[in-house]
């Protein structure tokens, strides 16, 4: 496995060129407007605020030397300044640990609700409480992440004031649990019906039978046998998940004034400052591809009959 | 091996009573949206300790259904008993609470499948799951219990058993799985053990091996063995006693010597009749008319009629009784005298 994990982690580096590359083609050359030109309030900006800038982040240079440039700063760990000269790395350290925190919260939520709820639901199919999931997993599906949080932040955090309508700095872990539940509440109904096919289909599996035909306590049968391969599905599912959690939640951070770093990343989209985008993209995609990884390895600790060489 | 469970009750010389295992008139249905399927239609059977009994039939023909009710195993819903009893040691299983029935299963009957890779769970070593007899029937500790799994592995002779405790059932040949399997079955020393179609997924060599080992296991341990085939050469030589299962029903019962020498149902003369022999190399092989019959749609009077080379008017009338013709030995058909004297067709 250990040699398996380093030729994975050096398939990283071409793909990390790669995506590096088009990430500061598209957001530099692509035309998109020129990125000081509302710098300044309603009036132009000066030439000489123009040029200084321009210049100061090499934008008259050829690309390939910008991307040059922009390869050598990251490796020695540089992400530079944004537009109003704040360190990019800080703007970060103050975004992602929330967002951290925020995704964790999110997928506990998914794991313990969606998994609990999958296992009884599948346990007892065809029954009152199965046919009440499928509706209530259903009606998760179906409703936008945008409905769920503002209508939990008008009930509980206006109407009913059991939370505050949003997160205060610092974001402290009790007042991300709403946020989290927004988060979560679509995959964790997915990993709910995951979760119940998965019991399912492997209740009618041969080896149940066999653990059944050994004499072994119902709760042995489905605690270990039944759970152990019903839950490698579920478990890789919700491994990709934290993938994208950490990649930010634009519409549940922007309902709750979560500063995330999805609000980070769309914020400075809207203000063209390309000099933010382009490190966190960066982060995110290593950061995606770190938790695929994760999960591929995880894949085989979970199925002995996954081996890597 | 001692037994650490009262011996069987016997009573004496009646045949089919008093046995370590009874079935009797055992009927099973699986209800489903297509309509009821009769799978188990009054089958009766009996085995005794270090007596083997093969269970002889095509698929459908509700061999396996039997067996799995017997074990308790059987998918419920759509499988409903619909009537008649299961004695273990004059004990009615069918009506044991679920708790006392667990306990009977692996430590007084205990069964094998066809297919050992897909019945041993792929998540776990070999030696865990054979092991987990130990812990959870006798409650010794890991350590204890991997030791018993060697011996076990020994037992059922898998080259190098300690090396290979801990591998996965993946990593093992298809007749080795079986072993494990076998090991995993014969763990707590059962008075009975039901082999569902032991060799079926194994090639011809292996097979005999399985076979072989299986004998050689009832032998030392004086266990009672329900063997379920649909391979007339497998049970020639290891059976004491064939039941011949068609439709759900017991049509014929003998002991091999009789059963082979000279069948008294037209079912058992059909498929005697259809293997293969050296002598007619060349020919046609024979083979029974028809397809097995549909069990939501059962014919009437005898199930076989519709493919019986012996019809006459009242075999799609009449039920024929599994009734004694001779000796032991029982047949379900209205012309079974002639049959076995080969008289008619």
């Amino acid at each position: 496995m250990g040699r398996y994990t380093i030729r994975r982690l050096l398939q990283l580096i071409p793909v990390l060129l790669g995506t590096t590359f088009l990430i500061n083609f598209m957001v530099w050359q692509l035309p998109g407007g020129n990125p000081f030109a509302n710098r300044c309030g309603d009036r132009p900006c000066p030439e000489a605020f123009v040029a200084a800038m321009t210049e100061q982040f090499g934008l008259n240079d050829p690309f390939w030397l910008q991307y040059l440039k922009y390869l050598t700063n990251v490796l020695q760990g540089n992400l530079g300044v944004n537009f109003n000269q704040v360190p990019v790395i800080d703007l970060i350290k103050l975004a992602y640990p929330t967002t951290i925190k925020l995704a964790l919260l999110a997928v506990a939520i998914e794991a313990v609700v969606g998994i609990g709820l999958g296992v009884i639901s599948g346990l007892k199919k065809g029954g009152f409480f199965d046919s009440s999931i499928t509706i209530f997993t259903l009606f998760l599906l179906s409703l936008p992440v945008f409905v769920t949080g503002f209508t939990l932040q008008w009930i509980l955090g206006i109407q009913l004031g059991i939370i505050n309508p949003t997160v205060s700095a610092g974001a402290p872990w009790s007042e991300l649990i709403v946020p989290a539940i927004v988060l979560a509440s679509l995959n964790m109904a997915f990993t709910t019906r995951l979760t119940r096919t998965s019991i399912v289909e492997n209740f009618r599996a041969d080896y149940v039978r066999t653990a059944v035909a050994k004499g072994l306590p119902r709760r042995r049968v489905v605690g270990i046998h039944l759970l152990r391969n019903s839950a490698i599905p579920v478990v890789t599912f919700l491994g990709t998940e934290i993938g994208a959690l950490m990649g930010g939640a634009i519409v549940t951070e922007g309902i709750f004034n979560i500063t995330g770093i999805g609000g980070l990343l769309f914020g400075s989209i809207g203000r063209r400052d390309y000099t933010v985008v382009v490190p966190v993209a960066t982060l995110l995609v290593v950061v995606y591809l770190l938790a695929n990884l994760l999960v591929d390895l995880l894949y085989g600790v979970l199925d002995p009959r996954i081996r890597y060489e | 091996m001692t037994k650490a469970v009262t011996e069987p009750v016997s009573s004496g010389d009646r045949p089919y009573s008093g046995s370590l295992l009874e079935v009797e008139d055992l009927q099973v249905e699986f209800r489903t949206q297509a309509g009821v399927a009769k799978a188990v239609n009054g089958v009766t059977y009996s085995v005794d300790a270090g007596e083997t009994l093969a269970v002889l039939g095509e698929s459908g023909s509700g061999k396996s259904v039997t067996a799995q009710t017997i074990m308790g195993i059987l998918d419920m819903p759509p499988g409903v008993v619909r009537g008649g009893r299961i004695r273990f040691r004059g004990v009615d299983l069918l009506t044991m609470p679920e708790a006392e029935r667990r306990k009977i299963r692996g430590e007084g009957i205990s069964m094998i499948f066809q297919d050992a890779l897909s019945a041993l769970n792929p998540l776990f070593p070999v030696g865990w799951q054979i092991g987990e007899m130990f812990r959870v029937h006798r409650g010794l500790s890991k350590k204890q219990a991997y030791a018993k799994a060697v011996e076990l592995m020994d037992r059922v002779r898998i080259p190098a058993a300690k090396q290979r405790l801990r591998d996965f059932p993946h990593q093992f040949s298809g007749g080795m799985r079986q072993r494990i399997m076998i090991a995993m079955a014969i763990a707590l020393d059962p008075e009975v053990l039901i082999a569902d179609e032991p060799t079926t997924a194994l090639d011809v060599t292996v097979q005999a091996q399985i076979m072989d080992l299986l004998a050689e296991l009832q032998r030392e341990s004086n266990m009672a063995l329900i063997l379920i085939t649909h391979d007339l050469g497998v049970v020639a030589d290891v059976a004491h006693k064939i039941a011949v299962m068609y439709g759900g029903r017991i049509v014929e019962q003998a002991s091999v010597f009789d059963l082979y020498a000279k069948p008294a149902h037209p079912y058992t003369k059909g498929l005697l009749d259809s293997i293969p022999r050296v002598d007619q190399k060349g020919q046609d092989l024979f083979a029974i008319k028809g397809i097995p019959p549909n069990l939501l749609h059962m014919p009437s009077g005898c199930a076989f009629h519709p493919r019986c080379v012996f019809k006459r008017d009242n075999c799609t009338t009449d039920v024929p009784a599994l009734l004694t013709v001779e000796g032991p030995r029982r047949s379900a058909c209205h012309y079974s005298r002639e049959v076995l004297d080969g008289v008619a067709g």
